[in-house]
């Protein structure tokens, strides 16, 4: 029996020449030269085969489930109740779920290998639409990763802009996580005005950005962006009044008793599970454990503005919903921060994190639905290697866990609250 | 302490935000900067030096191809603002690539799917997007679109729907499911390709063991150009399918 | 003796003669029976639409007069199960390939019983019958395929209950004796507690035959534990079932007309029945199980139509009498009818599957033969009350007289009224599900291209034959109302008017009516409006445009479909139900752990079996009874014989001494 004590594996590069730790006693990432224990290398094991090469392949490891009338039922890949394209077999008697399996690879764009010999440029493009929803987390994990490997330096202002983007679709995608719950609940109503606030947010980021989702909006060159004084006044604005708007809503949907009821008890994660798993973002911090990559790890803008951590104990879909909810109201605060402290455009900083090994850069950031790692490698100015670990990758396990002796119903309400995505798991 | 209104109360003071397109031309909140064209021709001045470079090599000596360009903007003079009317969808292909773009009234017809306009039934397949157009079309269930006024619905199966709206680029393990889906549906039937990655493989042009577009798998009706199209585009192209007058020319 | 009786003395006798038969040729035994019961079917029309029929007469061992005869109570009984015989007795020839003739000597004795007692004229002809039926009916159980000590528990369960029920049985007889002085079956003038102790003896008595609720196990439990040959099956769910309602009805024929109380009772049982037997049916996954709680809910439906006509006689609504009493009538041919074609097509299904698990049995069986498949279709809707079928009319008629249960004037009875009617209407429900379950997993099922054996021959005949037979008793049920008039005549001991007429632009005796003016079903419009619309739509489309059609796979999200262990099993079907009735059902999941528990490690994830079981919570009854009993004689058996050789000596010594002591205090 193997304790996993209070680490937990965050990343593993796939050359094995390192991996990264996250220690949640004390509260620090760490590196250390070679993948270190065995569970932690089973671990990446599963989350290696997530970039192929055999597609469509398993996200989590399946039970065994015998019995009279036992039988899978295949759910997907074109499944409407699902967003995405991805298959999930189910191993039932009918109404209960005995089993899970997330199975991926259905939208695997080959990104990992596409990229490599493409310039900096030309992969970010590329990168960024690895999963529009979080495009930001992405480009700028990304663009982080390379310029750490090049050790080249970046102007201030950019890494702010890329701050203020992450928060911006942080609150987009909780809000979407919000209204895609109250659809599965039926509550037609709260659907309809999370789903408007969500579109006001989208056109905030347009109007802002040049790009509803911020695509080139963090590249040199990328689509106008509104970001002198009166543009940063507009987005303060308009971040009051959204801020109010969801403030409301939530305390709304919080009356609802049939809306509770749909999501307490519903895929629950055990703080142990949580850890030996991988667990990262809303998920381990509903669990009742201190991470955020923006305190644990930060860069700048982070390492100059107060960030808040939200945390439950539930585990469940109602915990991990109001983590989300408190994580809105945080990134508000931040971004009324941000903007209030917007640096001159003069300033510039080094990157972020010295190499890992000669032009070889690793970057974290917290994306909205946790931890994301990218390892770049660089030749020059063109790319050599990708390797990355998105939130989704290290969550499905959680998931399938989370679902085993539920019924069919509350399928929906604990996919929705993990917030996985198929779009970055396949690459 | 925040007053909570009821759901009601805050219904009514937000009042009516739903989008009169197409009746109307769309308006600035609705079609973002990129959902706009036209990009300037080719060989015009303030293009930006390199401009050649385009990463999706939408730029040519025969024109811009619209249905390749991913709206990097990398070609564009630094601060250039698009302010053409929305980049709305076509039935031909050809019809993208253009010195200029081809103005509306010029435009092919779609042969509409049923002699009068009545409402259509949609299917959604993602084969392989980076749920940016896949947000794009599930938003125009939001309040601001709300497409369900013009008789547009979604569907949870191929067998009840009369328009496939195809979002991403065709990964290999998504060919077979869409082509169930595409025999699954009754006809009369008609395929729409959101976004430039099923037109024409988007920003992952040219990545092997691709399709190189839709039409490579299933006879394509409708092409909506963008990356992501903004949703009215998308209402365009479905209410052209379904016979309905397209919005007026705005200036 | 007249010519008609002379066909009915030939009738009974073919029908026993079959047994001697059988000895030499089995197909010759199954003959006689198809000729035997062919001579009855002849012999019941005539005695219905001419009068009663006098057979035989002898003098019997208690110097009674004895005879065979068919009045109109009995010619109804005689017809549904003439019907069935045949149809059984073809499938028989076929299905039996034993090389032992038992099963067919007990299968004609059960039938030369069930004739006689149904066209016996006295109570005592009537007990013979009934206490031979049992025993023969326990001998066809007996032949059984399987484990041997689950069929003799399986068997015994049946004779006992069969017992059971000849004894209660054999009170109410006394106790009519005893109030007349003959056996004979006429009407006897009883008072107070001896009707009561007669009418209850013979509702529980018949009911035990009959399976009603809460006796419901002697129904199933031999049938599905068993799995009995199919042709007995069918003889023991349809027919059997037929005696204990005549029984029944004969019964209340010859008693007084009885308080209210009586007939809420028979309503009460009845539903009840109704509802636990389409509430297990539905979640059953035995081939013949399924069918067997379906005749449950079946028998239920006649005790709750019998309620009604007799709750309506004590309260004077005569029409509403009349027309309940039709319903149990109708109920009882159309159920007869139509469970013979499931249990056969049970039987067929087992020849050319080897299964008789319906959960197992998707896509095993070659396809079925189209009589087979057709008949079966017809049955199960039939049973599922789908109309045009003679099931929706005999349904349609107990809803109906149900609904007019706001006629009752105590609120108690228009109370019971109302829960039966929720209760019917729930069972009507929940056998819709069990039907399409049975139809779909056993003969619609599209076979796999490994599907086992062959298809079998001479079996699909008599299915497809019933199947017909249902279809034209649902579409022709105004004039066959009108025919079975003499029937209820006999029962309700007056002239009774057929409930069928003409109403808005029906032709008259098209219509059947619930009461005028509550209700009205036409059965034979309802083909000749959607044979109309049909032709309509085919003239106007044509047929040359169905060729346009385009054949694909179904939608499986994407995935391929068809694929083995990926489609919902018959089991999954009904989950949803076993789930949410849970607290009727007593369902709980069993989980045991196979292979490596190890918590730690991440990609051994733990494997287990599990298995969700449901429960009758009345077999749990009979389960601590028989504990009790075996518990008593084991009491006895070590308290007072021990088997000790000095206490036996020990006990002679006493009753000598009590001897001596007697004989000396006498003398």
């Amino acid at each position: 029996m193997h304790d996993p004590g209070e680490r937990a594996l965050a990343y593993a590069a796939e050359d094995g020449s390192f991996a990264l730790y996250n220690d949640y006693r004390s509260g620090k990432a760490v590196l250390v030269p070679v993948a270190a224990d065995p569970s932690s290398s089973e671990l990446a094991t599963l989350w290696r085969t997530h970039s192929g090469p055999e597609r469509p392949h398993s996200l989590a490891p399946a039970p065994r489930v015998e019995g009279y009338g036992v039988f899978t039922f295949p759910y997907g890949p074109i499944s409407m109740g699902v967003p995405e394209s991805g298959k999930f077999d189910v191993r039932t008697y009918g109404e209960r779920i005995l089993g899970l399996v997330p199975v991926g690879g259905f939208k695997s764009r080959r990104i990992r290998e596409s990229v490599v010999g493409l310039d900096v440029r030309d992969a970010a493009l590329r990168i960024e639409r690895m999963a529009g929803n979080v495009s930001a987390s992405h480009a700028a994990a990304f663009l982080a990763a390379a310029e750490s490997a090049a050790g080249r330096e970046v102007a201030t202002v950019e890494l702010w802009i890329r701050g203020l983007a992450q928060e911006l679709q942080r609150i987009y995608n909780h809000v979407h996580v919000l209204a895609r719950i109250a659809e599965a609940a039926s509550q037609n109503v709260g659907l309809a005005q999370s789903h408007a606030l969500a579109e006001e947010l989208l056109r905030l980021q347009g109007a802002t950005f040049g790009h509803r989702w911020l695509f080139g909006a963090l590249l040199p060159g990328g689509p106008a962006r509104a970001l002198d004084a009166p543009g940063r006044a507009t987005v303060a604005r308009e971040a009051v009044r959204l801020s109010r708007e969801f403030d409301q809503l939530w305390a709304l949907f919080l009356e609802s008793r049939t809306f509770i009821d749909r999501i307490q008890t519903t895929g629950p994660v055990r703080r142990d599970d949580a850890i030996r798993w991988g667990a990262v973002g809303p998920t381990l911090r509903a669990c009742g454990v201190d991470w955020d990559d923006r305190l644990r790890v930060p860069t700048v803008p982070y390492t100059d503005l107060f960030v808040s951590l939200p945390r439950e104990d539930g585990g469940d879909a109602l915990a991990r919903l109001s983590v989300r909810a408190e994580e809105v109201r945080a990134s508000f605060l931040l971004v009324e921060q941000m903007l209030d402290r917007w640096p001159a455009a003069v300033a510039t900083v080094g990157p972020a994190a010295p190499p890992v090994a000669p032009h070889r850069g690793v970057a974290r950031v917290e994306a909205p639905s946790g931890d994301l790692v990218y390892d770049v490698r660089l030749d020059g100015d063109r790319v050599a290697g990708l390797g990355f670990r998105s939130p989704s990758q290290a969550n499905w396990a959680l998931f399938a866990r989370g679902m085993r002796d539920a019924v069919f119903t509350d399928f929906h309400f604990a996919f929705e609250s993990f917030g996985l995505l198929f779009a970055e798991t396949d690459g | 302490m925040i007053v909570v209104p009821s759901w009601i109360q805050r219904a009514v003071e937000r009042g009516i935000v739903t989008s009169r397109y197409p009746d109307r031309a769309a308006t600035a909140d609705e079609v973002p900067a990129t959902g706009r064209g036209p990009c300037p021709p080719h060989g015009s001045e303030g293009l930006r030096p390199g401009a050649g470079d385009c990463p999706v090599e939408a730029i040519s000596p025969d024109g811009v191809d619209q249905g390749r360009c991913i709206r990097c903007a990398r070609c564009l003079p630094a601060g250039f603002a698009f302010s053409g009317p929305v980049e709305a969808s076509v039935a031909v292909r050809a019809e993208l690539i253009s010195p200029t773009l081809v103005p509306a009234a010029s435009r092919r017809e779609s042969a509409p799917l049923r002699p009068l306009g009545c409402s259509l039934h949609v299917f959604l397949v993602d084969v392989g997007s980076c749920n940016a157009c896949n947000l794009e079309v599930m938003a125009l269930a939001n309040p601001y679109y709300d497409v369900s006024r013009l008789g547009v619905f979604f569907t949870n199966s191929p067998r009840h729907a009369d328009v496939l709206l195809v979002v991403g680029v065709p990964t290999p393990e998504m060919v077979e499911p869409l082509k169930r889906a595409f025999e699954a549906m009754p006809d009369p039937k008609a395929v729409v390709a959101v976004g430039a990655c099923p037109i024409s493989g988007g920003a992952f042009a040219g990545t092997p063991g691709l399709a190189a577009g839709l039409s490579e798998l299933i006879p394509v009706d409708r092409f909506v150009p963008g990356c992501p199209p903004p949703p009215v585009a998308v209402i365009d192209a479905i209410v052209a399918l379904g016979g309905r007058a397209r919005a007026p020319e705005e200036g | 003796m007249e010519p008609a009786g002379i066909l009915l003395t030939a009738a009974v006798v073919g029908l026993f003669a079959g047994a001697p038969l059988a000895l030499l040729d089995r197909r010759a035994g199954y003959a006689a029976g198809i000729a035997g019961s062919v001579l009855l079917l002849m012999v019941s029309v005539i005695a219905l639409a001419g009068g009663t029929v006098q057979g035989i007469a002898w003098s019997g061992p208690l110097g009674d007069p004895e005879s065979l005869r068919l009045d109109g109570l009995s010619a109804f009984f005689a017809l549904a199960a003439s019907i069935v015989w045949i149809t059984t007795s073809t499938f028989s020839i076929a299905y039996d390939d034993r090389s032992s003739s038992v099963l067919a000597i007990c299968y004609s004795v059960t039938l030369g019983s069930i004739a006689l007692l149904v066209a016996s004229s006295s109570f005592l002809l009537f007990l013979v019958g009934w206490e031979l039926m049992t025993l023969a009916s326990y001998g066809m159980i007996l032949q059984a395929q399987g484990p041997s000590g689950r069929i003799f528990s399986a068997a015994f369960v049946f004779l006992a209950f069969g017992e059971a029920s000849t004894l209660l049985v054999f009170i109410a007889v006394a106790g009519l004796r005893a109030a007349s002085g003959t056996f004979l079956e006429v009407p006897v003038a009883l008072a107070g507690p001896l009707a009561t102790v007669v009418f209850v003896a013979g509702l529980v008595g018949f009911g035990l035959k009959m399976g009603v609720a809460p006796f419901h196990i002697s129904e199933w439990l031999p049938i599905a534990h068993s799995s009995a040959p199919s042709n007995a099956s069918a003889v023991l769910s349809s027919t059997l079932t037929l005696a204990g309602a005549y029984g029944l009805f004969r019964i209340l024929t010859v008693l007084p007309p009885l308080p209210l109380w009586s007939g809420t009772v028979v309503l009460g049982i009845g539903a009840a029945s109704a509802l636990l037997g389409a509430l297990f049916a539905a979640v059953s996954e035995h081939t013949k199980g399924l069918p067997a709680y379906s005749t449950i809910e079946n028998n239920g439906l006649i005790l709750v139509a019998l309620g009604v006509a007799l709750v309506a006689r004590s309260e004077g609504l005569t029409d509403l009498f009349v027309f309940a009493l039709f319903a149990a009538f109708y109920q009882a041919l159309a159920h007869a009818v139509a469970k013979t074609a499931l249990f056969l097509a049970a039987g067929y299904v087992e020849r050319s599957a080897h299964t008789l698990d319906l959960t197992s049995l998707a896509g095993r069986a070659k396809p079925a033969a189209p009589a087979a498949a057709l008949g079966t279709l017809a049955t199960t809707l039939s049973l599922a009350a789908a109309p045009p079928l003679a099931g929706f009319v005999s349904e349609w008629m107990v809803l109906e007289a149900l609904f007019q249960s706001y006629r009752f004037s105590p609120e108690w009875v228009q109370f019971v009224g109302l829960l039966a009617g929720a209760a019917v209407a729930l069972a009507a429900g929940l056998i819709v599900v069990a039907m399409v379950k049975l139809l779909g997993f056993s003969i619609l099922w599209k076979p796999r291209a490994s599907a086992p054996g062959q298809r079998p021959i001479g079996l699909a005949g008599p299915i497809g034959a019933v199947g017909a037979v249902i279809v034209g008793f649902g579409v022709g049920a105004p004039w066959l109302l009108r025919f079975l008039t003499p029937s209820v005549a006999a029962f309700a001991g007056t002239s009774v008017v057929a409930p069928v007429g003409g109403l808005l632009s029906v032709p008259n005796g098209w219509s059947i009516l619930s009461g005028a003016p509550f209700g009205i079903l036409s059965p034979p419009m309802i083909p000749l409006v959607l044979g109309a619309g049909a032709l309509v739509a085919l003239g106007y489309f044509g047929l040359g445009r169905r060729r346009g059609a385009r054949r694909v796979e179904p939608w499986m999200a994407g995935s391929p479909s068809g694929r083995e262990g990926e489609t919902y099993t018959s089991f999954g079907y009904s989950t949803g139900i076993r789930i949410m009735i849970d607290s009727v059902l007593r369902t709980r999941e069993v989980r045991t752990h196979v292979g490596a528990v190890t918590r730690a490690e991440l990609a051994t994830p733990v494997a287990y079996n599990v298995d969700l079981e449901v429960l009758d919570v009345f077999k749990l009854f009979y389960d601590h009874l028989v504990d009790l009993g075996a518990g008593l004689s084991h009491l006895l058996k070590t308290a007072v014989m021990p088997g000790r050789l000095g206490r036996y000596l020990a006990y002679i010594l006493a009753v000598t001494l009590l001897v001596v002591i007697y004989v000396a205090l006498v003398a």
